[in-house]
This record gives C-alpha cells, structure tokens and sequence, in this order.
C-alpha cells in the first residue's frame, strides 16, 4: 500500500528537482500559518495564492514512506522488530554524518538544495537499510540442521 | 551468551521451522539466535525453553565476558 503511494511520488519529486523547481504548475489559494509577505517580511496566518506543486508531491511521499517504513511486515516479531529499530539508528547516523559533510562541503545556494534532500533522507536511507537487512537474513537462513 | 538450541532441535529432530512455529516466531529469527546474531528476549527464551522441557539454563548459557 504504502509503496504504491511512495513509488510514483519518489519519480515526480525526481522529475520535479531536474526541472529545477520549475514545474510549478498548480497554483491554489492556501491557508497558511507562515508565507511571504510584501517587501520581505513574513505574514503568519493567513490565505493567500501559493505555488502548491511540492506540497502535492512531497505530501504523498512522507505517507508512503512513514506507510512503508513502520507498517508491520506479513511476520513481524521481536527480531524484525529489532532489526527495524537498529536500521532507524543506522540511518540517522548516516543521514547526520552525510549532512555534517555537507555543512562542511557545500557553501551557498547549493546548500539549500542540500536541505531540500536531507528533508527525505533520513526516510529513504531507513527503508533501503532495513529491506537489506531483511534480504540478507532471509538469506542466510539455508543452513538448516 | 551462547545457546544449545541447534543441538536441542537434533535430539528431537526438530528443523528451524518446526520449532519456529511452535513459539510463533518467524524461522530467521531461530536461524538468528542460533547463529548468536542475536539475543531473544525472555519471553522468548522462556518459550522455547518450554517447548525443549528443559530449564532455561541449560539452553542459553552466559559467557565470561557477559
């Protein structure tokens, strides 16, 4: 379930930041609690026209992947339970340890994309280490006896 | 901690599977604890203890640097 929600906006999101942000094609009246005001200052709660194209696409992408991430799996018991909680750990480790590279490596603009992405990561990085896990342990279970 | 459970499942001619099913855990988990990748928890161990008829004790023991 979670995966058919999360595969199709995982592309769109893709498409979305080769376009460089550009396909901002749904635009709407929105209620929001901070936005842009006139001459640079920010307005708090509030509905005004916004460009809506991310929040229609990365919306779709947290459910699926909150969905796919902590939805039981078909046998869950303690030790997938286990596994779940250690891959979490590891991605956040790995999620902070590659945003600390990025602190240190990426200065202006591009930094901003950097934050863009890290928004996603911790998430992505946990599913594909938690799925690996599971593969490998399903794996190594042949040596019966 | 190590654990005698390979040996326990020989002498009743049990496979992973069998005793998997028995303390409604999935058969990687029993590969897992069997290969010392992992530590169940006590309801766990206490359950396949009982399904061994055996004391805890004899089916996971400590070791030194536990």
């Amino acid at each position: 379930m979670g995966w058919f929600i999360l595969i199709p906006s995982t592309i769109l999101g893709i498409i979305l930041c080769i376009n460089d942000f550009g396909a901002a094609w749904i635009w709407t009246r929105v209620f929001a609690i901070a936005n842009d005001g006139t001459n640079g200052n920010t307005l708090y709660f509030g509905v005004r026209l916004s460009n809506i194209t991310d929040t229609v696409i990365g919306v779709p992408f947290i459910i699926g992947a909150l969905l796919v991430s902590f939805s039981k799996e078909k046998n869950e018991d303690e030790f997938i339970a286990e596994l779940r909680l250690s891959s979490l750990l590891w991605a956040v480790w790995v999620n902070y340890i590659l945003l600390l590279l990025a602190f240190l490596l990426v200065y202006g603009s591009p930094f901003v994309e950097v934050m863009v992405y890290n928004m996603f990561t911790t998430l992505l990085i946990f599913i594909i280490r938690f799925n690996y896990l599971l593969y490998r342990n399903s794996k190594t279970v042949p040596d019966e006896k | 901690m190590k654990n005698n459970i390979r040996i326990e499942r020989a002498i009743k001619g049990m496979t992973q599977e069998d005793l998997s099913v028995k303390v409604s855990v999935s058969r990687q988990t029993i590969n897992a604890i069997e290969s010392n990748k992992y530590i169940p928890s006590t309801v766990l161990a206490l359950k396949i203890a009982r399904v061994f008829k055996k004391p805890v004790e004899e089916i996971f023991i400590l070791e030194k640097n536990d």
